[in-house]
């Protein structure tokens, strides 16, 4: 078993680290004041070949592995949660499943846009009524045979990019009563196909550079060639699409958590407080140590599972585990960061805010963590 | 045209380190590439973009963990490398002549038109190896340059150089020349990820001083290196504070006190 990263995994996790520092950090916190999608940074990430890193080459992707995916998300997290999260959503949930259940015509026209960052990627699986509850949805997908169209309706929740994306793929029932079997996918393209509508971009508590909204489908005509895989696959496409979208959930909770405990520690060598350095004082430093310990151990179950998935391995119980326990370290790391600030620490003058703004998220997206318990009970045969 | 780009990687310290006989603790170091250097590349990389260069060779002289530094200039766009090293160098310390004629037979190997190099190095800061080299091999040279347009036809290179004062100085040197590189010639690009992994499979050709024709004696140094330490360092700032009429009789005050004015 080898723990050190092979020397081109290393060279681009360190050009990243550089980029994020140089060209990311200094406007973290204002695109998040402001509530703005940086696409001028989604620009310099193409540039640099970022959009598509585990996609194959073939259609304009970097042709990297998920080990190297996951470094790069980390990085992002270590900086901006928002651009993280953008960016993973782009990549696992509105790239992947395309490039893995794809037809060669569908991979040509909607996956190399969004490979080599000329278009944004987007995943729409929630709705109003159905989260946790997925397949539970109420949009539907009717075929028109005469026309060869299918006829998208419903309404779609918490949707990361919708507004910025070049297409979205949405699932919709195609066979009621058909439980998981009647879920398929579609490829929508919020800007051709009429009746697509982004009626909500959400205030949130965080990561607000990242747009979530709610979508109205309205008798969306598209053509038949737009369904990814076959009618009924929807949802065994949703699980494999979430044993990947984890392990970025996972690496970019890794990089919240890193962030909030370099800027814990710096700090704390810094501040001076009864004549010593804060970092000095037992209890400051076992909460830094407890940092850096949580950190570690995400970022070792965050590597596990991204070279599992690259052996081809299903992933279901080591990306869950990954993305339960980096979530809960990178949301109790960002606190301790809050806490270690002291009254700065509630400022929105330093990062810890942020990063604790941030990490709760990850606590909520791609299943919940009390779905993820549900899901490693499952695996444990409980 | 060819260039040949020397690179070095350099030791950084940070704020706390040990010194450990005439050098720095390893295990308080962090190697990267010169900063100087990355404006080499970046200006010769731009040279084979505009098709001026139709090679850009990096050359550095280091150890093998060297490799993933030197590789930095493969991933930004030169199209091979060549590390020199030797274990007759490990033990002692290389000085300006050393590296000079070690680029020297480089530089009989190669044939470049062309060589950039930084105007120094981060971490021995001799400034000196780029112009010793053009005057060894007899090329035409420009130290500290900031600007650079080479006509390969004309078989010249117009360049700016950074004097003292702020004065610029326009430059037009023949070619074959060497040419070292300041700051603000150019705005070192990132390496992109796709070239990150091209580089892996670039070539980085290891040379020893055999392979060189060069024997321990004709590198070895003539400076040895006695002693490294901390110098004190001492300051006593005073920061004045008040109002402006208090600090400025405080000021007054002092300066007094330093003699100014008696
Ligand atoms: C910023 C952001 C971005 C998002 N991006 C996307 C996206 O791009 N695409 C997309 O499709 N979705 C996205 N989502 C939606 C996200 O995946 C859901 O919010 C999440 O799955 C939870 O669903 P819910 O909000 O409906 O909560 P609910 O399912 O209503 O859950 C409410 C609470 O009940 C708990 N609960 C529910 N069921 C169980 C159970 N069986 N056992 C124990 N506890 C349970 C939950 O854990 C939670 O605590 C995003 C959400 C946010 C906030």
């Amino acid at each position: 078993m080898d723990f050190d990263l092979p020397a081109e995994h290393r060279m681009i996790r360190d050009t990243v680290r550089e980029f994020c520092e140089e060209e990311i950090a200094p406007i973290a916190q204002e695109v998040e004041d402001e509530h703005r999608f940086p696409a001028e940074v989604f620009d310099e990430l193409a540039a640099l070949d970022m959009m598509g890193v585990p996609v194959s080459e073939e259609y304009g992707g970097l042709g990297g592995d998920q080990l190297m995916y996951a470094l790069v998300t980390e990085e992002l997290g270590r900086v901006s949660g928002g651009i993280g999260l953008s960016y993973a959503a782009h990549v696992s949930l509105g790239s992947k499943p395309i490039e893995l259940f794809g037809t060669d015509e569908q991979k040509e026209e909607w996956l190399r846009p969004l490979a080599t960052g000329e278009g944004m990627g987007a995943w729409a699986l929630t709705e109003p009524g159905s989260g946790s509850d997925a397949s539970d949805m109420d949009t539907t997908a009717e075929y028109d045979a005469d026309a060869g169209e299918y006829v998208l309706n419903g309404t779609k929740q918490f949707i990361t990019n919708a507004t910025v994306a070049n297409s979205v793929l949405v699932k919709a029932v195609t066979e009621p009563d058909a439980g998981y079997d009647g879920i398929s996918t579609f490829i929508v393209d919020p800007e051709n196909d009429d009746g697509f509508e982004v009626t909500t971009v959400w205030d949130k508590m965080g990561l607000n550079c990242s747009p979530t909204c709610e979508i109205q489908l309205d008798d969306v005509r598209i053509p038949e060639d737009r369904l990814l895989g076959e009618e009924g696959e929807g949802w065994t496409q949703t699980m494999k699409t979430l044993d990947g979208g984890r392990i970025s959930i996972a690496a970019l909770s890794t990089g919240l958590a890193q962030g909030a405990y370099e800027a814990a520690k710096e700090y704390a060598g810094e501040r001076e407080q009864f004549g010593q350095p804060i970092s000095k004082f037992d209890a400051i430093r076992d909460k830094i140590v407890d940092m850096h310990r949580k950190t570690e151990r995400s970022r070792l179950l965050t590597h596990k599972a991204a070279v599992k998935y690259d052996e081809g391995n299903r992933v279901t119980e080591e990306s869950a585990l990954a993305k339960l326990d980096a979530s809960e370290s990178a949301r109790e790391v960002a606190e301790d960061a809050v806490q270690v600030l002291g009254g700065y620490g509630y400022t929105e003058d330093f990062s810890p805010q942020r990063f604790y703004r941030g990490a709760k998220l990850m606590e909520i997206g791609e299943g919940t963590s009390e779905i993820q318990h549900v899901v490693l009970g499952r695996q444990l045969g409980l | 045209m060819k260039v040949l780009v020397t690179v070095k990687e350099v030791a950084e310290v940070g704020d706390d380190f040990a010194i450990e006989g005439t050098g720095i603790a390893e295990s308080d170091l962090e190697y990267d590439l010169n900063e100087w250097d990355d404006y080499a590349v970046e200006a010769g990389v731009q040279l084979a973009e505009a098709d001026v260069a139709d090679e850009v060779v990096a050359v550095t002289i280091g150890p093998e963990r060297s490799e993933e530094t030197i590789r930095m200039a493969l991933a930004k766009g030169a199209d091979r490398a060549v590390r020199v090293w030797d274990d007759a160098l490990t033990e002692e310390f290389l000085d300006v002549a050393g590296k000079v004629s070690l680029l020297e037979a480089v530089v009989a190997e190669e044939e470049p038109d062309l060589v950039l190099s930084g105007v120094q190095a981060a971490d021995d800061s001799f400034g000196a190896t780029g112009v010793a080299l053009a005057d060894r091999i007899g090329f035409e040279h420009a130290a500290v340059v900031n600007d650079l347009e080479v006509a390969a036809d004309a078989g010249v290179a117009n360049v700016h150089r950074e004097l003292e004062g702020g004065v610029e100085e326009l430059t037009e040197v023949d070619l074959p020349a060497v040419l070292t590189v300041q700051t603000g010639l150019n705005e070192p690009r990132y390496a992109s990820l796709r070239g990150i992994r091209q580089a892996q499979r670039k070539e980085i050709a290891a040379k020893e001083l055999s392979d060189l024709g060069l024997s321990a004696e004709e590198v070895a140094s003539a400076l040895t290196l006695t002693e490294m330490y901390e110098p004190e360092s001492e300051s006593d700032a005073e920061m004045i504070e008040g109002d402006a009429g208090e600090a400025a009789g405080r000021l007054a005050e002092v300066l007094r006190e330093k003699g100014v004015g008696a």
